[in-house]
Protein backbone atom coordinates (compact mmCIF):
# COMPACT_ATOMS: atom_id res chain seq x y z
CA UNK A 1 0.00 0.00 0.00
CA UNK A 2 2.57 2.41 0.94
CA UNK A 3 4.77 1.65 -2.22
CA UNK A 4 1.44 3.04 -4.09
CA UNK A 5 1.41 5.88 -2.07
CA UNK A 6 5.39 6.61 -2.88
CA UNK A 7 4.81 6.20 -6.38
CA UNK A 8 1.73 8.51 -6.45
CA UNK A 9 4.08 11.28 -4.57
CA UNK A 10 6.64 10.62 -7.14
CA UNK A 11 4.18 10.77 -9.87
CA UNK A 12 3.00 13.96 -8.63
CA UNK A 13 6.39 15.53 -8.62
CA UNK A 14 7.78 14.47 -11.86
CA UNK A 15 4.62 15.95 -13.47
CA UNK A 16 4.99 18.96 -11.68
CA UNK A 17 8.37 18.71 -13.30
CA UNK A 18 7.48 18.22 -16.80
CA UNK A 19 4.39 20.51 -16.43
CA UNK A 20 7.12 23.60 -16.19
CA UNK A 21 8.33 22.27 -20.09
CA UNK A 22 4.82 21.75 -21.41
CA UNK A 23 6.10 23.34 -25.11
CA UNK A 24 8.68 20.05 -24.79
CA UNK A 25 6.52 17.27 -23.84
CA UNK A 26 3.85 18.62 -26.68
CA UNK A 27 6.71 19.09 -29.42
CA UNK A 28 7.46 15.20 -28.05
CA UNK A 29 4.05 14.18 -28.36
CA UNK A 30 4.17 15.41 -31.95
CA UNK A 31 7.44 13.85 -33.03
CA UNK A 32 6.00 10.47 -31.61
CA UNK A 33 3.10 10.73 -34.07
CA UNK A 34 5.42 11.75 -37.07
CA UNK A 35 8.10 9.16 -35.65
CA UNK A 36 5.49 6.04 -35.41
CA UNK A 37 4.13 7.05 -38.79
CA UNK A 38 7.76 7.06 -40.17
CA UNK A 39 8.13 3.60 -38.70
CA UNK A 40 5.13 2.45 -40.45
CA UNK A 41 6.25 3.39 -43.41
CA UNK A 42 10.00 2.09 -43.21
CA UNK A 43 7.01 -1.55 -42.48
CA UNK A 44 5.14 -0.36 -45.62
CA UNK A 45 8.95 -0.25 -47.59
CA UNK A 46 9.17 -3.94 -46.52
CA UNK A 47 6.06 -5.20 -47.40
CA UNK A 48 5.99 -3.42 -50.79
CA UNK A 49 8.76 -5.92 -52.02
CA UNK A 50 7.69 -9.16 -49.91
CA UNK A 51 4.58 -11.08 -48.49
CA UNK A 52 6.30 -12.21 -46.04
CA UNK A 53 9.31 -11.94 -43.77
CA UNK A 54 10.79 -14.91 -41.83
CA UNK A 55 7.06 -16.01 -42.04
CA UNK A 56 5.54 -12.85 -40.17
CA UNK A 57 2.87 -11.00 -42.34
CA UNK A 58 2.56 -7.15 -41.86
CA UNK A 59 -0.01 -7.15 -39.38
CA UNK A 60 1.99 -9.19 -36.86
CA UNK A 61 4.91 -7.15 -37.57
CA UNK A 62 2.76 -3.92 -36.47
CA UNK A 63 1.64 -5.92 -33.05
CA UNK A 64 5.70 -6.53 -32.61
CA UNK A 65 6.53 -2.85 -33.62
CA UNK A 66 3.74 -2.19 -30.56
CA UNK A 67 5.67 -4.37 -27.81
CA UNK A 68 8.96 -3.01 -29.02
CA UNK A 69 7.63 0.27 -28.44
CA UNK A 70 6.41 -0.40 -25.32
CA UNK A 71 9.68 -1.43 -23.85
CA UNK A 72 11.02 1.53 -25.17
CA UNK A 73 8.39 3.43 -23.56
CA UNK A 74 9.69 1.56 -20.14
CA UNK A 75 12.85 2.06 -21.23
CA UNK A 76 12.60 6.35 -21.83
CA UNK A 77 10.33 6.64 -18.84
CA UNK A 78 12.28 5.41 -16.36
CA UNK A 79 15.42 3.36 -17.04
CA UNK A 80 17.49 6.08 -19.07
CA UNK A 81 16.47 9.12 -16.67
CA UNK A 82 17.15 7.06 -13.67
CA UNK A 83 20.65 5.78 -14.73
CA UNK A 84 21.34 9.39 -15.38
CA UNK A 85 20.60 10.64 -11.79
CA UNK A 86 22.14 7.14 -10.66
CA UNK A 87 25.84 7.90 -12.68
CA UNK A 88 25.33 11.62 -11.26
CA UNK A 89 24.68 10.43 -7.79
CA UNK A 90 27.47 7.18 -8.08
CA UNK A 91 29.41 10.57 -8.63
CA UNK A 92 29.40 12.96 -6.91
CA UNK A 93 27.89 10.77 -3.74
CA UNK A 94 24.83 12.33 -3.56
CA UNK A 95 23.53 8.59 -3.76
CA UNK A 96 24.23 8.20 0.41
CA UNK A 97 20.74 10.53 0.81
CA UNK A 98 19.06 7.50 -1.41
CA UNK A 99 20.04 4.79 1.13
CA UNK A 100 19.29 7.37 3.92
CA UNK A 101 15.67 7.01 3.47
CA UNK A 102 13.96 4.49 5.09
CA UNK A 103 12.34 2.89 1.30
CA UNK A 104 13.52 -0.22 -0.55
CA UNK A 105 16.50 1.75 -2.46
CA UNK A 106 16.15 -0.46 -5.46
CA UNK A 107 12.04 0.84 -5.36
CA UNK A 108 13.40 4.59 -5.42
CA UNK A 109 16.36 4.59 -7.52
CA UNK A 110 14.04 3.24 -10.06
CA UNK A 111 11.22 5.50 -9.81
CA UNK A 112 12.30 9.28 -8.81
CA UNK A 113 12.56 10.31 -12.07
CA UNK A 114 9.89 9.30 -14.29
CA UNK A 115 9.10 11.18 -18.02
CA UNK A 116 5.43 11.09 -17.59
CA UNK A 117 3.75 12.82 -20.83
CA UNK A 118 5.59 9.42 -22.22
CA UNK A 119 1.93 7.94 -20.98
CA UNK A 120 1.09 9.29 -24.70
CA UNK A 121 4.00 6.93 -26.21
CA UNK A 122 1.75 3.88 -23.89
CA UNK A 123 -1.00 4.85 -25.92
CA UNK A 124 0.68 4.51 -29.30
CA UNK A 125 2.06 1.01 -28.56
CA UNK A 126 -1.06 -0.21 -27.55
CA UNK A 127 -3.04 1.28 -30.48
CA UNK A 128 -0.10 -0.14 -32.42
CA UNK A 129 -0.62 -3.77 -30.95
CA UNK A 130 -4.45 -4.00 -30.74
CA UNK A 131 -4.67 -2.73 -35.07
CA UNK A 132 -1.74 -5.56 -35.85
CA UNK A 133 -3.68 -8.32 -33.37
CA UNK A 134 -7.43 -7.30 -34.87
CA UNK A 135 -6.62 -6.77 -38.32
CA UNK A 136 -5.20 -9.56 -40.94
CA UNK A 137 -4.71 -13.13 -40.01
CA UNK A 138 -3.49 -12.52 -37.24
CA UNK A 139 -4.50 -16.15 -35.52
CA UNK A 140 -6.02 -15.59 -31.88
CA UNK A 141 -7.85 -16.87 -28.77
CA UNK A 142 -8.25 -15.75 -25.17
CA UNK A 143 -5.99 -18.21 -23.78
CA UNK A 144 -3.36 -16.92 -26.18
CA UNK A 145 -3.76 -13.12 -25.50
CA UNK A 146 -3.29 -13.79 -21.99
CA UNK A 147 0.11 -15.48 -22.65
CA UNK A 148 0.87 -12.85 -24.94
CA UNK A 149 0.15 -10.19 -22.19
CA UNK A 150 1.80 -12.07 -19.39
CA UNK A 151 5.05 -12.93 -21.73
CA UNK A 152 5.18 -8.97 -22.69
CA UNK A 153 5.05 -8.10 -18.70
CA UNK A 154 8.07 -10.71 -17.74
CA UNK A 155 9.75 -9.63 -20.71
CA UNK A 156 9.70 -6.40 -19.57
CA UNK A 157 10.35 -7.06 -16.07
CA UNK A 158 13.62 -9.50 -17.13
CA UNK A 159 14.66 -6.23 -18.98
CA UNK A 160 14.15 -4.37 -16.53
CA UNK A 161 16.25 -6.56 -13.83
CA UNK A 162 19.02 -6.68 -16.26
CA UNK A 163 19.50 -2.89 -16.04
CA UNK A 164 19.08 -3.01 -12.18
CA UNK A 165 22.07 -6.04 -12.32
CA UNK A 166 24.10 -4.00 -14.63
CA UNK A 167 23.52 -0.45 -12.92
CA UNK A 168 24.35 -2.57 -9.67
CA UNK A 169 27.93 -3.69 -11.01
CA UNK A 170 29.04 -0.34 -10.97
CA UNK A 171 29.49 -0.64 -7.02
CA UNK A 172 32.10 -3.31 -7.89
CA UNK A 173 33.69 -1.53 -10.81
CA UNK A 174 33.64 2.03 -10.80
CA UNK A 175 33.88 2.20 -14.32
CA UNK A 176 30.76 0.47 -15.48
CA UNK A 177 28.62 2.81 -15.93
CA UNK A 178 28.41 2.71 -19.33
CA UNK A 179 27.43 -1.10 -19.81
CA UNK A 180 23.52 0.88 -20.15
CA UNK A 181 24.77 2.38 -23.46
CA UNK A 182 24.51 -1.31 -25.24
CA UNK A 183 21.51 -1.64 -23.66
CA UNK A 184 20.32 1.10 -25.91
CA UNK A 185 22.45 0.19 -28.93
CA UNK A 186 20.98 -3.15 -29.20
CA UNK A 187 17.18 -2.11 -28.78
CA UNK A 188 16.93 -1.53 -33.01
CA UNK A 189 17.07 -5.70 -32.99
CA UNK A 190 13.74 -5.90 -31.66
CA UNK A 191 11.85 -4.36 -33.96
CA UNK A 192 11.80 -7.52 -36.61
CA UNK A 193 11.63 -11.40 -35.57
CA UNK A 194 14.60 -12.32 -34.25
CA UNK A 195 14.24 -15.68 -36.54
CA UNK A 196 15.46 -12.87 -39.54
CA UNK A 197 18.81 -12.67 -37.97
CA UNK A 198 21.64 -14.28 -38.17
CA UNK A 199 22.47 -17.35 -34.96
CA UNK A 200 25.09 -15.06 -33.31
CA UNK A 201 22.97 -11.74 -33.37
CA UNK A 202 19.89 -14.40 -32.23
CA UNK A 203 21.74 -15.89 -29.78
CA UNK A 204 23.46 -12.32 -28.19
CA UNK A 205 20.26 -10.66 -28.00
CA UNK A 206 18.34 -13.86 -26.76
CA UNK A 207 20.67 -15.12 -23.84
CA UNK A 208 22.93 -11.86 -23.52
CA UNK A 209 20.71 -8.56 -23.76
CA UNK A 210 16.89 -10.43 -23.89
CA UNK A 211 15.83 -8.03 -26.59
CA UNK A 212 14.01 -10.45 -28.83
CA UNK A 213 12.43 -12.32 -24.64
CA UNK A 214 10.86 -9.57 -24.60
CA UNK A 215 10.03 -8.74 -27.83
CA UNK A 216 9.67 -12.00 -30.11
CA UNK A 217 8.92 -14.31 -27.66
CA UNK A 218 5.29 -12.46 -26.89
CA UNK A 219 4.29 -12.43 -30.23
CA UNK A 220 5.45 -15.92 -30.93
CA UNK A 221 2.61 -16.88 -28.19
CA UNK A 222 0.15 -14.51 -29.61
CA UNK A 223 0.47 -16.90 -32.45
CA UNK A 224 0.19 -19.99 -30.79
CA UNK A 225 3.85 -21.00 -31.66
CA UNK A 226 4.78 -21.90 -28.55
CA UNK A 227 4.04 -24.97 -26.19
CA UNK A 228 2.34 -24.25 -22.76
CA UNK A 229 5.83 -25.60 -20.81
CA UNK A 230 7.69 -22.90 -22.91
CA UNK A 231 5.43 -19.94 -21.81
CA UNK A 232 5.82 -21.44 -18.31
CA UNK A 233 9.51 -21.80 -18.65
CA UNK A 234 9.77 -17.94 -19.99
CA UNK A 235 7.12 -16.69 -16.90
CA UNK A 236 9.60 -18.65 -14.48
CA UNK A 237 12.65 -16.81 -15.68
CA UNK A 238 11.13 -13.77 -15.75
CA UNK A 239 10.31 -14.12 -12.02
CA UNK A 240 13.68 -15.83 -11.34
CA UNK A 241 15.57 -12.66 -13.15
CA UNK A 242 13.86 -10.41 -10.51
CA UNK A 243 14.36 -12.21 -7.20
CA UNK A 244 18.27 -12.32 -8.35
CA UNK A 245 18.53 -8.81 -9.70
CA UNK A 246 17.25 -7.65 -6.01
CA UNK A 247 19.95 -9.65 -4.78
CA UNK A 248 22.50 -8.19 -6.38
CA UNK A 249 21.05 -4.70 -5.72
CA UNK A 250 21.64 -5.62 -2.20
CA UNK A 251 24.85 -7.19 -2.40
CA UNK A 252 26.19 -4.14 -4.41
CA UNK A 253 24.67 -1.84 -1.70
CA UNK A 254 26.66 -3.31 1.14
CA UNK A 255 29.61 -2.60 -0.92
CA UNK A 256 28.36 1.14 -1.54
CA UNK A 257 31.18 3.30 0.63
CA UNK A 258 30.25 6.63 -1.07
CA UNK A 259 32.45 9.19 -2.78
CA UNK A 260 31.36 12.25 -0.54
CA UNK A 261 32.67 12.14 2.86
CA UNK B 1 45.70 28.37 -37.48
CA UNK B 2 47.10 25.28 -38.71
CA UNK B 3 48.77 24.78 -35.56
CA UNK B 4 45.71 25.40 -33.00
CA UNK B 5 43.92 22.73 -34.79
CA UNK B 6 47.07 20.51 -34.64
CA UNK B 7 47.22 21.13 -30.69
CA UNK B 8 43.56 20.56 -30.31
CA UNK B 9 44.27 17.31 -32.15
CA UNK B 10 46.65 16.09 -29.60
CA UNK B 11 44.45 16.87 -26.36
CA UNK B 12 41.54 15.41 -28.18
CA UNK B 13 43.04 12.23 -29.01
CA UNK B 14 44.88 11.54 -25.93
CA UNK B 15 41.17 12.69 -24.00
CA UNK B 16 39.58 9.89 -26.49
CA UNK B 17 41.97 7.21 -25.30
CA UNK B 18 41.14 7.55 -21.93
CA UNK B 19 37.37 7.03 -22.68
CA UNK B 20 38.11 3.80 -24.85
CA UNK B 21 36.12 1.51 -22.90
CA UNK B 22 33.04 3.70 -23.58
CA UNK B 23 34.01 4.14 -27.09
CA UNK B 24 33.60 0.58 -28.05
CA UNK B 25 29.90 1.27 -26.40
CA UNK B 26 29.07 3.84 -28.95
CA UNK B 27 30.63 2.12 -31.65
CA UNK B 28 27.81 -0.61 -31.14
CA UNK B 29 25.12 2.16 -32.07
CA UNK B 30 26.68 2.69 -36.01
CA UNK B 31 27.29 -1.49 -35.55
CA UNK B 32 23.52 -3.11 -34.53
CA UNK B 33 21.26 -1.13 -37.33
CA UNK B 34 23.28 -1.58 -40.65
CA UNK B 35 23.55 -5.86 -39.31
CA UNK B 36 19.90 -6.04 -38.77
CA UNK B 37 19.07 -3.94 -41.90
CA UNK B 38 20.84 -6.58 -43.90
CA UNK B 39 19.13 -9.32 -42.11
CA UNK B 40 16.04 -8.17 -43.07
CA UNK B 41 16.89 -7.94 -46.95
CA UNK B 42 19.06 -10.48 -47.45
CA UNK B 43 16.50 -12.92 -45.65
CA UNK B 44 13.60 -11.37 -48.23
CA UNK B 45 16.07 -11.41 -51.09
CA UNK B 46 16.81 -14.85 -50.62
CA UNK B 47 13.03 -16.24 -50.08
CA UNK B 48 12.48 -14.25 -53.68
CA UNK B 49 15.80 -14.82 -55.38
CA UNK B 50 16.07 -10.58 -55.84
CA UNK B 51 14.09 -7.57 -55.10
CA UNK B 52 14.28 -5.08 -58.17
CA UNK B 53 17.12 -6.63 -59.31
CA UNK B 54 18.99 -6.68 -55.75
CA UNK B 55 20.60 -10.24 -54.93
CA UNK B 56 21.33 -11.14 -50.96
CA UNK B 57 25.59 -10.67 -52.04
CA UNK B 58 24.38 -7.21 -53.71
CA UNK B 59 22.78 -6.10 -49.86
CA UNK B 60 25.89 -7.76 -48.23
CA UNK B 61 28.40 -5.56 -50.31
CA UNK B 62 25.97 -3.07 -49.83
CA UNK B 63 25.78 -2.89 -45.75
CA UNK B 64 29.48 -3.78 -45.47
CA UNK B 65 30.52 -0.65 -47.10
CA UNK B 66 27.98 1.60 -45.11
CA UNK B 67 29.56 0.33 -42.08
CA UNK B 68 32.25 1.98 -42.89
CA UNK B 69 30.98 5.21 -44.65
CA UNK B 70 28.09 5.65 -41.98
CA UNK B 71 30.77 6.43 -39.44
CA UNK B 72 33.18 8.60 -41.66
CA UNK B 73 30.45 10.63 -42.19
CA UNK B 74 28.48 10.85 -39.50
CA UNK B 75 28.43 13.86 -36.80
CA UNK B 76 28.12 13.84 -32.78
CA UNK B 77 27.76 17.09 -32.28
CA UNK B 78 24.44 17.32 -30.63
CA UNK B 79 26.06 15.06 -28.40
CA UNK B 80 29.22 16.25 -27.12
CA UNK B 81 27.67 19.95 -28.06
CA UNK B 82 24.16 20.09 -27.13
CA UNK B 83 24.47 20.02 -23.13
CA UNK B 84 27.23 22.75 -23.21
CA UNK B 85 24.16 25.22 -24.43
CA UNK B 86 21.64 23.79 -22.05
CA UNK B 87 23.78 24.19 -19.03
CA UNK B 88 25.16 26.99 -19.78
CA UNK B 89 29.16 25.81 -19.91
CA UNK B 90 29.47 26.84 -23.00
CA UNK B 91 30.03 30.68 -21.93
CA UNK B 92 33.72 28.83 -20.30
CA UNK B 93 34.71 28.28 -24.03
CA UNK B 94 33.47 31.87 -25.49
CA UNK B 95 36.23 33.17 -23.16
CA UNK B 96 39.09 31.55 -25.62
CA UNK B 97 40.03 32.94 -28.80
CA UNK B 98 39.01 29.74 -30.73
CA UNK B 99 35.34 28.84 -32.37
CA UNK B 100 34.09 26.04 -29.74
CA UNK B 101 31.94 24.43 -32.71
CA UNK B 102 34.23 25.24 -36.00
CA UNK B 103 37.92 24.70 -33.98
CA UNK B 104 36.89 22.03 -31.14
CA UNK B 105 33.81 20.43 -31.44
CA UNK B 106 35.33 19.80 -34.88
CA UNK B 107 38.52 18.37 -34.09
CA UNK B 108 37.04 16.64 -31.14
CA UNK B 109 34.80 14.85 -33.92
CA UNK B 110 37.63 14.06 -35.52
CA UNK B 111 39.42 12.47 -33.19
CA UNK B 112 36.29 10.50 -32.08
CA UNK B 113 35.71 9.24 -35.83
CA UNK B 114 39.49 7.88 -36.25
CA UNK B 115 39.18 5.83 -33.03
CA UNK B 116 35.70 4.50 -33.96
CA UNK B 117 37.19 3.27 -37.02
CA UNK B 118 40.59 1.72 -35.27
CA UNK B 119 37.49 -0.36 -33.49
CA UNK B 120 36.02 -0.95 -36.11
CA UNK B 121 38.86 -2.56 -38.07
CA UNK B 122 38.41 -6.30 -36.03
CA UNK B 123 34.98 -6.33 -35.90
CA UNK B 124 34.43 -5.53 -39.96
CA UNK B 125 37.01 -8.01 -40.77
CA UNK B 126 35.33 -10.63 -38.41
CA UNK B 127 31.89 -9.61 -40.61
CA UNK B 128 34.11 -9.83 -43.82
CA UNK B 129 34.89 -13.67 -43.29
CA UNK B 130 30.97 -14.35 -42.27
CA UNK B 131 29.39 -12.65 -44.80
CA UNK B 132 31.87 -12.76 -47.45
CA UNK B 133 31.00 -9.56 -49.26
CA UNK B 134 32.25 -9.30 -53.11
CA UNK B 135 33.38 -5.87 -53.63
CA UNK B 136 34.45 -4.71 -57.37
CA UNK B 137 36.23 -1.78 -55.71
CA UNK B 138 39.05 -0.02 -58.08
CA UNK B 139 41.96 2.56 -57.24
CA UNK B 140 39.73 5.61 -59.02
CA UNK B 141 36.97 4.81 -57.14
CA UNK B 142 38.80 4.92 -53.72
CA UNK B 143 40.32 8.39 -55.03
CA UNK B 144 37.03 9.82 -55.82
CA UNK B 145 35.87 8.67 -52.17
CA UNK B 146 38.19 10.23 -50.15
CA UNK B 147 36.66 14.09 -51.39
CA UNK B 148 33.30 12.55 -51.21
CA UNK B 149 33.34 11.55 -47.46
CA UNK B 150 35.21 14.08 -46.76
CA UNK B 151 32.40 16.27 -47.95
CA UNK B 152 29.38 14.31 -46.79
CA UNK B 153 31.29 14.86 -43.16
CA UNK B 154 31.42 18.30 -43.21
CA UNK B 155 28.22 17.89 -44.90
CA UNK B 156 26.62 16.53 -41.78
CA UNK B 157 28.69 17.94 -39.12
CA UNK B 158 27.41 21.70 -40.54
CA UNK B 159 23.66 20.06 -40.97
CA UNK B 160 24.41 18.61 -37.12
CA UNK B 161 25.79 21.93 -35.62
CA UNK B 162 22.97 24.24 -37.14
CA UNK B 163 20.71 21.92 -35.57
CA UNK B 164 22.37 21.74 -32.02
CA UNK B 165 22.15 25.75 -32.24
CA UNK B 166 18.45 25.19 -32.08
CA UNK B 167 19.34 24.96 -28.45
CA UNK B 168 19.74 28.45 -27.91
CA UNK B 169 16.10 28.77 -28.67
CA UNK B 170 14.43 25.63 -26.78
CA UNK B 171 16.18 24.08 -24.12
CA UNK B 172 16.34 20.42 -25.06
CA UNK B 173 17.00 19.66 -28.79
CA UNK B 174 16.80 15.71 -28.31
CA UNK B 175 13.31 15.17 -30.12
CA UNK B 176 14.81 17.35 -32.82
CA UNK B 177 17.64 15.51 -33.36
CA UNK B 178 15.32 11.92 -33.30
CA UNK B 179 13.44 13.55 -35.96
CA UNK B 180 16.34 14.23 -37.88
CA UNK B 181 18.10 11.12 -37.81
CA UNK B 182 14.88 9.26 -38.47
CA UNK B 183 14.65 11.07 -42.04
CA UNK B 184 18.08 10.59 -42.63
CA UNK B 185 17.53 6.64 -41.79
CA UNK B 186 14.73 6.32 -44.83
CA UNK B 187 16.66 8.71 -47.18
CA UNK B 188 20.02 8.81 -46.88
CA UNK B 189 20.06 4.80 -47.58
CA UNK B 190 20.68 3.61 -44.54
CA UNK B 191 17.50 1.67 -43.90
CA UNK B 192 17.32 0.06 -47.33
CA UNK B 193 19.18 1.03 -50.81
CA UNK B 194 17.68 4.26 -51.89
CA UNK B 195 16.79 2.93 -55.43
CA UNK B 196 14.26 0.36 -53.76
CA UNK B 197 11.99 3.27 -51.92
CA UNK B 198 8.96 3.97 -53.26
CA UNK B 199 8.73 6.50 -56.18
CA UNK B 200 7.41 9.30 -54.39
CA UNK B 201 10.45 9.30 -51.46
CA UNK B 202 12.77 8.32 -54.37
CA UNK B 203 12.61 11.60 -55.70
CA UNK B 204 12.24 13.59 -52.58
CA UNK B 205 15.76 11.58 -51.46
CA UNK B 206 17.30 12.91 -54.97
CA UNK B 207 16.46 16.29 -54.31
CA UNK B 208 17.32 16.38 -50.30
CA UNK B 209 21.09 16.52 -48.99
CA UNK B 210 20.77 13.18 -47.15
CA UNK B 211 22.02 11.14 -49.74
CA UNK B 212 24.60 13.38 -50.81
CA UNK B 213 26.03 12.32 -46.80
CA UNK B 214 25.89 8.58 -46.94
CA UNK B 215 23.81 6.78 -50.26
CA UNK B 216 26.54 8.64 -52.97
CA UNK B 217 29.73 7.12 -51.22
CA UNK B 218 28.53 3.89 -50.63
CA UNK B 219 27.43 3.58 -54.35
CA UNK B 220 30.82 4.99 -55.57
CA UNK B 221 32.72 2.70 -53.58
CA UNK B 222 30.38 0.37 -55.19
CA UNK B 223 31.76 1.42 -58.09
CA UNK B 224 27.78 1.76 -58.95
CA UNK B 225 28.65 5.35 -60.71
CA UNK B 226 29.73 7.04 -63.76
CA UNK B 227 32.35 9.36 -63.59
CA UNK B 228 30.04 11.89 -64.54
CA UNK B 229 27.16 11.21 -62.25
CA UNK B 230 30.19 11.43 -59.53
CA UNK B 231 31.53 14.48 -60.14
CA UNK B 232 28.25 16.07 -60.23
CA UNK B 233 27.27 14.61 -57.24
CA UNK B 234 30.70 16.11 -55.72
CA UNK B 235 29.73 19.11 -57.05
CA UNK B 236 26.48 19.35 -55.14
CA UNK B 237 28.28 18.32 -51.85
CA UNK B 238 30.56 21.55 -52.20
CA UNK B 239 27.16 23.73 -53.18
CA UNK B 240 25.11 22.25 -50.31
CA UNK B 241 28.07 22.56 -47.92
CA UNK B 242 28.30 26.06 -48.11
CA UNK B 243 24.86 26.24 -48.17
CA UNK B 244 25.04 24.79 -44.73
CA UNK B 245 28.01 26.52 -43.84
CA UNK B 246 26.34 30.11 -44.16
CA UNK B 247 23.02 28.96 -42.52
CA UNK B 248 24.96 27.59 -39.28
CA UNK B 249 26.97 30.93 -39.42
CA UNK B 250 23.91 32.94 -39.29
CA UNK B 251 21.89 30.53 -36.38
CA UNK B 252 25.04 30.91 -34.48
CA UNK B 253 25.34 34.56 -34.47
CA UNK B 254 21.67 35.17 -33.57
CA UNK B 255 22.05 32.42 -31.04
CA UNK B 256 24.66 33.86 -29.45
CA UNK B 257 22.70 37.14 -29.11
CA UNK B 258 20.02 35.03 -27.33
CA UNK B 259 22.28 33.06 -25.54
CA UNK B 260 24.18 36.07 -23.63
CA UNK B 261 20.64 37.64 -23.28
CA UNK B 262 19.64 34.86 -21.08
CA UNK B 263 22.86 33.52 -19.54
CA UNK B 264 24.04 36.71 -18.18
Amino acid sequence: MYILKLFSTFLKVNLQQDLAYRADAIVNMVMSVIGTGWDLLGLSIIFANTKEIGGWGPSELIALMGVWRLVNVMMATIVWPNTEKFNTGVRDGSLDYTFLQPVNSQLLISITRMVVWRVFDFAIAVALIIAGMTSGNVITSPPLVAAFLALTFSGAAIIYSLWITLISFTFWFTKFDNSVTIMAALMDAGRYPAQVYPYWLRALITFIIPIAVATTVPLQALRGELMGWQIIGFLVIGAAAVFLSSRVWKAGVRRYSGASS
Amino acid sequence: MFAIYKRLWLVNWAEQWQYRANLLMYLAFWLVSPIVYLAVWTTIANAQGSINGFTAPDFVAYYMMLLIVDIATSDITIHIFGYKIMDGSLSNELILPIHPVLMKVLVNNLAFKALQMMALAPIWLILYVLYQPVFAITVTHVLLAIPAIALGFMLQFFAGATITCIAFWTTRVWSISDFYSNIFRLLAGQFVPLALLPAFMQSASQVLPFRLALYFPVQLLLGKLSLEETLLDLGLQVVWCVILFVLFRLVWRAGLKKYAAVGA
